[in-house]
């Protein structure tokens, strides 16, 4: 049938979809913000970055095998975790290895617990499904993660009254820094919650959408859909349940003393 | 007139040639304290008095190890508190911060709060335990009931000491404890530390740069000035016949407080 197939974009098509860019620089123009530039050049970053990412992804379809694959998610999950790095204003000590572990375990759990178990296609490297899936959860995991670290350090600082007052009394390091750790929690949950109470009312998920787009069943994607949320839920909460385990440690010495 | 414990097995805390250096943010080391040695007895109040900045907060925090001296030694009934359970010291060594921090919930659910952290039950409100507490810090029972975050100043700083004794500590700690207060408050606070450590046979140390305060409560008096103790003495005579220029300087200045 005719709407099983995409319609193929070529690149004058490309060229009317990048006319829409160009009226937008044409109308900050016209107000003068003086983000003409930017909104020029970040534009042509976007095409950049994602025709490379085209053949990248090409590349790694062809390949047939696990080992790129594999790379290709790695690299995402650095990419990401240095982008949450530089973004939180004050980081908590030893940050790269506490959220890069719980990354690793985090997202790594759940996506080999969905893919193989919840979507078991084969074989289990098909970038097909791999990569998009595994890209979500970190993605929205990253977000979590760098939630809970930032919210952990602004509590940690915020409550130190709170915390010496409780050192004094007797507590150790983890019965001091509850309060902050149970609100740094909440915090790096409330995006994923709200996403899901607005789902499929104030938006369409994007996966949803570009399934159907691509000519699946509506009824399938919405599955699909639902089955991504619980996934990404899973992965903030484990991600960030982990990032707060270890990352209250930092903060105190083997003596129960606050650092710093 | 230096200050002779009444017999050495009074002797509850021993401060040894005490040292504390930080790195300030532009990375150079700065010396806090210098050389800090004392002894503070049982059933005796030892208050350490300076302008601020002397160094006097840094040393109490040292003594139930909220932090850890750059060198020296810090023995609590001949034992070395680092030999210590960092918990247990704490329990033994009580303290009561400069801004009494109240917990949410009433005042008798901060009473409790110390049993929370450790495996005990918490003792009821009817319970031998916090009416001792609360008659101590001179709490009313009525008080019990009241939101703790609600009180005034004075009254939080009565439930922070009631807090801090309700574990039966055998050294009290307290950094500035009426900074937030009022002079009457002060007095009241003053008088019921020298019930308490003639009641309890606490060992406390103080640190303030309130005259009036450690006039009304000081059996022994350390003057700290830029982290070095300058005189240290018996505490009425030594206000009332300072030795050293600083000291004399201290007393007739600004800085101290006659509040």
């Amino acid at each position: 049938m005719e709407t099983q197939h995409v319609v193929p974009m070529d690149l004058m098509q490309l060229g009317y979809a990048y006319g829409l860019i160009l009226l937008s620089v044409g109308l900050a123009r016209l107000r003068r913000i003086g983000q003409e530039k930017r909104l020029l050049w970040d534009s042509l970053r976007m095409v950049f970055q994602l025709l490379l990412v085209g053949y990248l992804l090409h590349l790694v379809f062809a390949a047939r095998s696990p080992l790129p694959v594999l790379l290709m998610l790695v690299a995402m999950t650095g990419f990401s975790l240095q982008i949450a790095g530089t973004r939180i204003k004050k980081r908590m000590p030893k940050f790269y290895r506490v959220v890069g572990s719980s990354i690793i375990i985090g997202c790594g759990g759940v996506t080999c617990y969905f893919c193989l178990l919840v979507v078991g296609y084969t074989p289990w490297f098909d970038p097909r499904y791999l990569i998009p899936l595994a890209g979500m959860i970190i993605g929205n995991a990253m977000n979590g993660a760098s939630l809970a670290a930032e919210r952990l350090s602004a509590e940690m600082h915020d409550r130190r009254e709170e915390i010496e007052t409780a050192i004094c009394l007797g507590a150790n390091a983890r019965q001091a820094s509850e309060p902050a750790v149970r609100a740094a929690y909440s915090a790096s949950l409330i995006p994923t919650m709200n996403t899901m109470a607005a789902t499929g009312i104030v938006a369409l998920p994007g996966m949803m959408t570009g399934q159907i787009l691509s000519g699946t069943e509506p009824a399938v994607a919405v599955r699909y859909q639902i089955a991504i949320m619980c996934a990404i839920t899973g992965a903030v909460a484990i991600t960030s349940f982990l990032i707060l385990l270890q990352g209250y440690r930092q903060y105190f010495s083997d003596a129960h003393q606050l650092k710093g | 007139m230096p200050f002779h414990p009444p017999d050495r097995s009074q002797v509850m805390l021993t401060v040894d040639g005490v040292r504390a250096v930080r790195r300030s943010p532009e990375g150079n080391d700065v010396t806090l304290l210098d050389g800090i040695s004392f002894i503070a007895c049982r059933a005796r109040a030892t208050v350490i008095i300076g302008p601020s900045g002397s160094g006097k907060s840094t040393l109490i925090r040292l003594l139930n190890r909220l932090d850890d001296p750059s060198a020296g030694s810090i023995f609590l009934d001949g034992r070395s508190i680092l030999e210590l359970d960092p918990l247990e010291l704490r329990r033994r060594v009580a303290m009561v911060l400069q801004k009494p921090f109240m917990f949410e919930g009433t005042v008798l659910a901060n009473l409790q709060r110390p049993f929370l952290y450790r495996t005990t039950e918490p003792p009821a409100a009817d319970s031998p335990e916090v009416a001792r507490a609360a008659e101590l810090a001179r709490l009313s029972s009525a008080m019990l009931a009241r939101d703790a975050r609600s009180l005034s100043g004075g009254e939080q700083q009565r439930v922070n000491l009631a807090r801090a004794l309700i574990g039966r500590p055998e050294v009290l700690l307290l950094d500035e404890p009426t900074s937030a207060l009022d002079r009457p408050t002060t007095d009241q606070l003053a008088a019921t530390l020298n019930d308490v450590c003639r009641a309890e046979r606490l060992a406390i140390v103080m640190v303030t740069h309130d005259l009036r305060l450690a006039e009304h409560t000081a059996d022994h008096l350390i003057y700290l000035e830029q982290g070095k103790i300058a005189e240290e003495g018996v505490g009425a005579e030594m206000l009332a016949r300072p030795e050293s220029a600083a000291f004399r300087q201290f007393l007739a200045g600004p800085a101290a407080s006659k509040e």
